[in-house]
């Protein structure tokens, strides 16, 4: 499915960074937005058409929040976005708190999915797939041929009722 | 029959045998003598077994065809791609269940960790006596087991596999004197690339993708990819085939796809296949349809310690700890990457970064719990939505096995841990985690996630109580089966994949013994 955020996701989106990541990541903000993207493509529509109906609703109900200063959740400085965030992280309805923990989760992994943050992490699994595949197929190669084979040797439940359909090539 | 449509160049990577929707460019109406709805452990199953007899077999995959070279470290692309709606589906409830299901030809073979265990004998036994199913079993089921191990290669890991996860695991469990198993997988010297459930790079888990479906392929069975059956065909009571689309490359529907045939068997898990049922008409004597979902649902803990662990290095859940399997609680070291371990933990901002910079020297772990609440698959406007509450033993269960488990990790050296309840503060010794029985932790700050879902179209041989027969044959339909963890009475306390395998084979040995009914 192709998803596209609209520029107030984009926004609000943006604003959350700061609140849900540490400042490591502030530099990744748009990359982080970018994926989150890709994250919410993946999702049923009705749930993507959910979550983003919340996030309209979070972004719309700042204004009703005293201290907010009758601005919308994407227009908050720094700390009041994230006291904003702490009232819906604990809010009143299961709804508010799923909402801030799912667009929260949403971040959190698009952040820790960024290559960059990988690699200050350590994480290297590529290089270790590739070296482990080279020697499996060094060490055990005739096993694994083998395994192969018996994939393909006939061995019949029962009586076969007919003889196996011949392959057809498509 | 209409015969498939040949691709204007032919795809190398996708075998002969597998029609894809790039093949398919216009209405496709196939006969066939069986047509099995899902590729994975059921499905892909009995395809082989069933064409090596000589049976014309379709299977129909909504997911796609992928092979061994697509599957890559790149966790969050694999999830979108492997996984049913991106992973985010959920069980509602309190708390909320994530559960995952693989959509992808192989089916959730592809996405699990390749644990492969017979049933217990105990759940066999009980699902003799109370759902009155005969040949059901260990003796009955020894030599369906026995082949489907020989099939997928059933075996433990070469030592040079482990990693160091795994190795404080066992070290844990055994400075506490408990038992600790090593585990046996379906893999081919698996040299632990710990990317199983992201699809095995290696090719070395023998997932149905690359041990069942080249079977049936290579004994004359057809594959079709990217197609969402939208219902079976029925004429009264009987099950004549199945009509669905193509899923285009934007997830639109596509050509309309047909397939008569004598048998029509549902093999796409327990949350599809009640659904699939229910938006075919099809309806239980029993009222349980979609019922008894069991979900062996699973928590994490994060374990942080002072060396390095580089769990990605080495294979995914060495070892098993079964010390409390009687109470239904197994406990094995699975690392995650850093997104979804990120995404699945509580800490933000800071915090979280506190948690993460000690990635590579962290174990997660995990826990099984057998469960014994149930929930419900709806079907809400043709689609299924899973509804499942934690009860209140299960939740202290979970409570119990967090504190066992943290006490595990202490023993190996941890050095803080983190739990999968909100609010409670990061553990810093054995002894926080005899207070964790004193916090009151609802059942909301619970983090709970599943692979393992079974059970919502139950066998047994009483048409009162149960939706098929004890092959899986649906009561009250004809020609009509059901063939996946849907079948189980019970949940099972283990991973469920060679169980689906070895009911598939004994269903298809009765297929067979009896193929003149489907004639």
């Amino acid at each position: 499915m192709t998803y596209a955020h609209s520029p107030l996701t984009a926004a609000l989106l943006h604003s959350l960074v700061p609140v849900v990541l540490p400042p490591e990541a502030n530099d990744l903000a748009d990359d982080v937005v970018a994926h989150v993207a890709l994250t919410m493509g993946a999702l049923p529509t009705n749930f993507r058409r959910a979550l983003i109906t919340g996030l309209y609703g979070y972004d719309t109900l700042a204004v009703a929040w005293a201290p907010g200063g009758r601005r919308r959740a994407h227009q908050l400085p720094a700390d009041l976005a994230e006291a904003y965030y702490v009232s819906w992280e604990h809010g009143p309805t299961p709804a508010h708190q799923q909402l801030a923990k799912g667009v929260g989760q949403l971040i959190k992994l698009a952040c820790y999915e960024h290559p960059a943050m990988q690699a200050a992490l350590g994480y290297t699994p590529a290089a270790w797939i590739d070296k482990v595949t080279r020697r499996r197929l060094e060490v055990y190669g005739a096993d694994i041929a083998r395994q192969e084979r018996s994939l393909i040797e006939p061995d019949p439940l029962r009586p076969p009722i007919k003889a196996p359909r011949a392959r057809e090539v498509v | 029959m209409v015969a498939l449509p040949r691709p204007a160049v032919r795809q190398e990577r996708i075998p002969a045998g597998v029609t894809t929707r790039d093949a398919i460019h216009g209405e496709l109406v196939l006969d066939a003598d069986v047509v099995i709805v899902g590729s994975g452990a059921g499905g892909a199953t009995l395809a082989a077994e069933l064409a090596e007899c000589g049976l014309d077999v379709v299977i129909v995959e909504e997911g796609r065809y992928y092979t061994t070279r697509d599957f890559t470290a790149d966790a969050s692309a694999a999830v979108r791609a492997l996984y049913r709606d991106g992973g985010a589906s959920m069980a509602i409830g309190d708390p909320p269940v994530l559960f995952q299901e693989g959509r992808a030809v192989g089916g959730s073979t592809v996405i699990n960790g390749g644990m492969s265990w017979r049933t217990p004998e105990r759940i066999l036994d009980r699902w003799w006596r109370e759902a009155a199913i005969d040949g059901v079993r260990a003796k009955d089921l020894e030599p369906y087991f026995a082949r489907v191990e020989k099939r997928i290669h059933v075996a433990y890991q070469d030592p040079e596999s482990i990693g160091e996860d795994n190795h404080l695991l066992k070290r844990g469990a055994d400075a506490m004197g408990w038992k600790v198993i090593p585990n046996l997988r379906n893999q081919v010297h698996c040299p632990g690339s710990n990317n199983c459930a992201f699809g095995c790079p290696t090719g070395a888990k023998q997932s149905a993708l690359v041990s069942y479906i080249p079977r049936a392929l290579h004994f004359g069975a057809r594959l079709l990819s990217d197609v969402k059956v939208d219902r079976i065909t029925m004429h009264g009571k009987r099950a004549t085939g199945i009509v669905g689309r193509v899923v285009g490359a934007d997830g639109r529907p596509g050509h309309r796809v047909s397939v008569r045939a004598k048998l029509v068997v549902a093999a796409c898990g327990a949350i599809q296949t009640p659904a699939l049922l229910a938006r075919s008409g099809v309806r239980s004597p029993s009222g349980r349809l979609g019922h008894n979902l069991s979900l062996h649902p699973n928590v994490k803990l994060t374990a942080v310690f002072d060396q390095p662990v580089r769990g990605w290095e080495g294979v995914h859940q060495a070892f098993q700890v079964r010390e409390f399997e009687g109470e239904g609680l197994l406990f094995a070291a699975v690392n995650i990457p850093p997104g979804i371990l990120a995404m699945t933990s509580h800490p933000r901002g800071a915090a979280l970064h506190a948690l993460m910079q000690d990635y590579d020297k962290t174990v997660v772990a995990g826990m099984l719990c057998e469960d014994t609440s149930t929930g419900r698959v709806r079907t809400i406007a043709g689609r299924p939505q899973a509804f499942y509450q934690l009860a209140e033993f299960d939740a202290h269960k979970l409570i119990r096995g967090v504190a066992l488990l943290a006490e595990l990790l202490f023993a190996a050296g941890a050095r803080r841990i983190a739990t999968p309840f909100a609010g409670v503060p990061e553990l810093t010794s054995a002894d926080d985690t005899r207070a964790l029985y004193a916090h009151t932790i609802p059942r909301r700050a619970m983090e709970v996630v599943t692979v393992h879902m079974m059970g919502t179209a139950a066998m047994g041989s009483d048409r009162a109580r149960a939706v098929t027969d004890g092959h899986g044959l649906v009561h009250d339909a004809d020609r009509l089966m059901v063939c996946d963890a849907s079948l189980f009475p019970t949940p099972i306390g283990v991973n469920p994949m060679e169980t689906i395998m070895a009911l598939a084979t004994r269903a298809a040995a009765h297929i067979l013994d009896n193929h003149h009914q489907f004639a």
